[in-house]
């Protein structure tokens, strides 16, 4: 099951005279790196299934290579580089720790266009885009305060950076919109990106205190689903349909879909449009989407989560409009007020609902 | 707060589990004088293995089976490497660790991600509804009771028979047991293949029922508590089942603090095996009778019979 | 059947087949990753073009190799100290973390810094932190008899929780998003580039290295009249290295190696990196353990294995990317190379001899 693959000959004769010439008439390569190697769910699946769509739609216009398992650190310069060496025209990174070796060799390389996944950073050749997780995350929550019997909602989720509250905070907001009676929402933090073994003890943890609906929020793996279908409880998650990994119990995902953004940008290449710029892309754009939603729902709470996922789209409902409370008890978002990306992207509150508390 | 406190208690057993299993065959090898580093490889290995096997063919029995083998195989190169060669103990571990753990993300990259459903736990009769003790103790995996069985059984081995005699004569002074007429370097291979036994069980226990699943560095260190836990035991395998337990309830612990509403930095958390390891170490070091009565004195040194 | 062969120490080993060693090892290892990457379906002379001669192809390809040499060395220096004399340092890994994680504090604190001290001073941090964490195992070794092995191993991981708790804490950029990593560092905190050419990341820790290296061998051959290549030549045990008593051997080598790898830890984020983060090193302090072995524990040799092996890693990484080589390749290489050495190692140090069964006692 290779993921990578292999170069034209020609790349090993471009990598000895280093250069990036571009010939007008080959078609364009687009290289995407992603920092683990690579399952069947998760973020680097949907990191490396966006080269499905652009090759339906640029079919023989590009080449996509892929290459797994380069995560941060000194190593991820050298493969950056040595796809830049092959010809490489479009390059797009999958994790957040590519951003200095990727920014590096965009000053380097002006030809070069880098396409970042998650990071702030930009260049004029060098753009970066993030996904509206918390739209989705929303509807799942509708989906989960449907669901619960105990009134009793557990998340595992990595670490708490802004964007991943942004994610929380979206999913409580939506369970409670449809389920006023919930009890405090409780939250484990796992601090890890990777963990299988803890995220199932941190699914267990949660159902042993009475949990009957396991968010899994940005989970390395897929174990805290697995873990909650043995279990018996609904499990929710971010990026991809889990359903194959709970069949019976998946009640509900938020599933990414990278590649309408890579396909934006490599258009912009194409047209000579390319900007570096900071996307955030969501339901509007098709870049995130519910999935997987569990037969149990009713036809009714279905309709109603499709219903508002809609409402998202035409841009006549937003998840983060006031008033909206904050955990300590004081108003986070002001009536009326809709938050804007970047008080989005740097969010530092957890609203009302939730049994935790943030460090610092 | 007692659904914490049960989940935490019963938890650690699971947890302990691999790491009981690994630090116990690591110890029998430390007993006999060997002291083999790549505990981490060979788990990661036997783990990828016994998940590949197992998802494929759905047949737990032979994926652990295949996972030891593929656990023993890393054995027997650092076997030849030490026993056949008198090569460097620390040195050869290390690097049969390195080529374990290069294997086991190659045995593993068709399977990254994937999941499987663990086996049922044994839910001991009339015991298991007992409250409190009942699911604390008496609902875990087969291999739990296994581990905490073997844990007893090397006890019994080591304190109670000649051969678990002689293979401490054989740790503490390998000239002497020579002299004495005892295949030294037989008996040194038969507890290094019985320490990799040990660690395919725990590595292949991680991927397919304490998981389960598999994803490229499950392990992430849990071969490197084994081998703390085995000075943390000072060698001695009912103290190493105490600390497994232990151990595996720290690793829990920061999930039951976060529960009950308070917040530690993780990273205290996960240090505490090994800061009390060193602490242990130091303590049973400072004094000759002392390191005497717990490791084995030649740990570390290879012996040729002819030299 | 056991016992009915044995080994036997030469009573002298010549030193063409001491340097036989190294070469019979690459070739080993050569062949086997040939035979198992040809399994998994990349072309054999492919990979052996890519791991040996792509590497110094171009001049990209160097500089590559220079910055992954350079902790190799400095860090296998260091260790090939310690070992000839006995001492166990497994914790270069941890050492080298802490050597940076104390370094970063200085252009974390003064991000805008113009001052040129700023580096050297990193220098120092770096090696004296790295040195300190090594002289935790060494006081406990002297004071309470405690293994050293354990305890350098041990602090490995305690390292890594350090540096996870402070990018996750104090060190953390402020404006970062609260993802854990620190501000770049200024210009002054970074070893100059040795081109000007923008795409070479090679910079002056290696002439650092090379340096280090020289002062090692001065070291070596001034401190052990007729210390030979040969391992009949090693110190016996601690007590008798170079005339030191066996507690002063300890620290001293510990602390020289924890330095080492302190600097290495620097030179890496002031080098390739450019700030802390998680991930600052890729196993350097194990594979050390390595290029100190294959060097044969002498700081020529050393030179020569760090090279190779770097070169090795550049064009295994290469090899990932072109010729669809997994990426486990490197590692299971890396731990090939080792098992193939300390074979080879034992056939020239011992003969095989037949015992005859009533030889035994």
């Amino acid at each position: 099951m290779y993921q990578i693959v292999r170069a034209p000959l020609l790349g090993a004769v471009l990598s000895m005279c280093w250069s990036g010439t571009l010939f007008a008439q080959e078609p364009l390569d687009v290289a995407i790196v992603a920092p683990n190697a690579i399952g069947d769910v998760g973020w680097d699946h949907e990191v490396v299934r966006g080269k499905e769509v652009l090759e339906e739609r640029f079919a023989d216009k590009i080449n996509v290579t892929v290459v797994d398992s380069v995560g941060e650190g000194p190593n991820a310069a050298r493969a950056m580089n040595r796809l830049v060496a092959n010809g490489t025209d479009v390059l797009i990174l999958g994790s957040f720790g590519h951003m200095s070796d990727g920014m590096a060799l965009a000053k380097k390389s002006p030809d070069l266009k880098v396409l970042h996944i998650g990071g702030y950073q930009n260049l004029p050749n060098f753009a970066t885009f993030t996904v509206r997780h918390y739209q989705a995350s929303y509807l799942c929550g509708m989906a989960a305060g449907y669901a619960t019997k105990n009134q009793q909602l557990g998340v595992v989720a990595a670490f708490p950076l802004p964007e991943v509250l942004g994610i929380l905070n979206a999913y409580v907001l939506g369970a409670r919109s449809v389920n006023p009676d919930l009890k405090p929402v409780k939250v484990v933090w796992l601090n890890s990106w990777y963990d299988p073994p803890r995220d199932r003890s941190s699914a267990e943890s949660l159902i042993s205190q009475g949990a009957d609906v396991v968010y899994s929020l940005f989970p390395g793996t897929p174990s805290a689903l697995a873990t909650a279908e043995e279990k018996g409880v609904y499990a929710v998650t971010t990026l991809s349909d889990n359903s194959a990994h709970a069949p019976n119990k998946h009640l509900c995902a938020g599933q990414a879909n990278f590649g309408v953004v890579y396909a934006n940008v490599v258009q912009s290449v194409i047209d000579g449009t390319f900007e570096g710029k900071d996307t955030f892309a969501g339901v509007a754009e098709g870049a995130i989407e519910v999935a997987g939603l569990s037969k149990d729902l009713t036809d009714e709470q279905r309709a109603a989560i499709l219903a508002k996922q809609d409402a998202m789209r035409d841009g006549s409902f937003d998840p983060f409009t006031g008033p909206v409370m904050n955990n300590a008890g004081s108003e986070a978002i002001a009536s009326g007020k809709t938050l804007n990306t970047s008080e989005i992207k740097s969010m530092d509150f957890l609203v009302q609902g939730i049994d935790s508390r943030l460090q610092n | 707060m007692t659904d914490t406190i049960i989940f935490v208690l019963a938890g650690a057993f699971a947890t302990a589990t691999p790491l009981l299993l690994a630090a116990i065959g690591e110890a029998v090898a430390e007993k006999a004088g060997v002291m083999n580093l790549s505990v981490e490889g060979m788990m990661a290995f036997a783990a990828a293995v016994a998940f590949a096997v197992t998802y494929q063919t759905g047949n737990i029995v032979l994926g652990f089976g295949l996972a030891v083998g593929a656990s023993v195989a890393l054995s027997l190169v650092f076997s030849i490497l030490v026993l056949g060669f008198s090569a460097n103990q620390i040195v050869s571990g290390l690097a049969v660790g390195i080529l374990g753990l290069g294997l086991s993300s190659l045995a593993g990259r068709s399977f990254e991600n994937l999941t499987m459903m663990a086996p049922a736990n044994l839910s001991l009769p009339v015991l298991s509804d007992l409250p409190l003790v009942g699911p604390i103790l008496f609902r875990q995996s087969a291999i739990t009771y296994f581990a905490f069985a073997v844990a007893f059984l090397t006890w019994w081995f080591l304190a109670k028979t000649r051969h678990g005699r002689i293979t401490k004569v054989v740790g503490e002074d390998p000239a002497i047991a020579h002299n004495l007429g005892f295949a030294v370097i037989r008996i040194r291979l038969f507890a290094i293949i019985f320490g990799a036994v040990m660690s395919g069980l725990g590595g292949a226990y991680a991927s397919t029922i304490l998981t389960p699943g598999w994803s490229d560095g499950l392990i992430a260190g849990r071969g490197w508590i084994a081998v703390a836990l085995v000075v943390f035991g000072t060698w001695r395998p009912l103290r190493i089942a105490f600390g497994a337990y232990l151990f595996g309830a720290l690793l829990l612990g920061d999930l039951a603090v976060q529960a009950m509403g308070f917040s530690v930095p993780p990273q205290i958390m996960t240090s505490l095996p090994y800061v009390m390891t060193i602490i242990v170490l130091a303590a049973v070091s400072r004094n000759a009778l002392l390191i005497r009565l717990n490791a084995p004195v030649s740990l570390g040194q290879n012996f040729q019979p002819s030299k | 059947m056991m016992g009915r062969y044995a080994l036997v120490q030469r009573s002298e080993v010549s030193l063409k087949s001491i340097m036989l060693v190294p070469l019979v090892t690459f070739v080993l290892a050569l062949l086997g990753s040939m035979v198992l990457f040809g399994f998994l379906g990349a072309p054999p002379l492919e990979v052996l073009y890519r791991l040996l001669i792509d590497p110094l192809a171009s001049a990209y390809n160097i500089s590559e190799v220079v910055i992954k040499a350079a902790p190799l060395i400095l860090i296998a220096q260091g260790l090939a100290i310690g070992f000839r004399a006995k001492v166990w340092n497994i914790g270069a890994e941890g050492q080298l973390i802490i050597g940076a994680v104390a370094a970063s504090v200085i252009p974390i604190t003064f991000p805008e810094s113009q001052n040129v001290l700023m580096l050297p001073a990193m220098m120092l941090a770096g090696m004296i932190a790295g040195a300190a964490w090594a002289g935790i195992a060494a006081a406990l070794k002297t004071r309470f008899n405690a293994s050293e092995i354990i305890v350098t191993l041990m602090l490995n991981q305690i390292a890594v929780q350090i540096l996870y708790f402070l990018i996750n804490g104090p060190l953390k950029d402020p404006m970062g998003f609260s993802y854990p990593q620190s501000v770049s560092f200024p210009p002054v905190a970074m070893y100059p580039l040795l081109s000007d050419d923008g795409m070479l990341r090679a910079n002056a820790s290696i002439l650092v290295v090379i340096l280090l290296s020289i002062a090692a061998l001065i070291y070596v051959t001034r401190t052990f009249s007729g210390y030979t290549l040969l391992v009949g030549g090693l110190a016996p045990s601690a007590a008798s290295y170079a005339g030191f008593s066996a507690k002063k051997a300890v620290w001293i080598t510990l602390l020289i190696g924890g330095a080492a790898a302190g600097l290495a830890g620097v030179g890496e984020i002031s080098g390739p990196i450019g700030r802390l983060q998680p991930s600052l090193s890729p196993g350097y302090g194990f594979a050390a353990i390595i290029v100190a072995y294959l060097g044969g524990l002498h700081p020529v040799g050393i030179l020569l294995a760090g090279t190779f092996m770097a070169i090795v890693y550049v064009g295994a990484d290469g090899a990932i990317i072109d010729v669809g080589l997994p990426p486990a390749a490197p590692v299971i290489f890396q731990g090939m190379v080792l098992v193939f050495y300390l074979a080879s190692f034992a056939l020239v140090q011992y003969r095989i001899v037949r015992v005859q069964p009533e030889a035994r006692a």
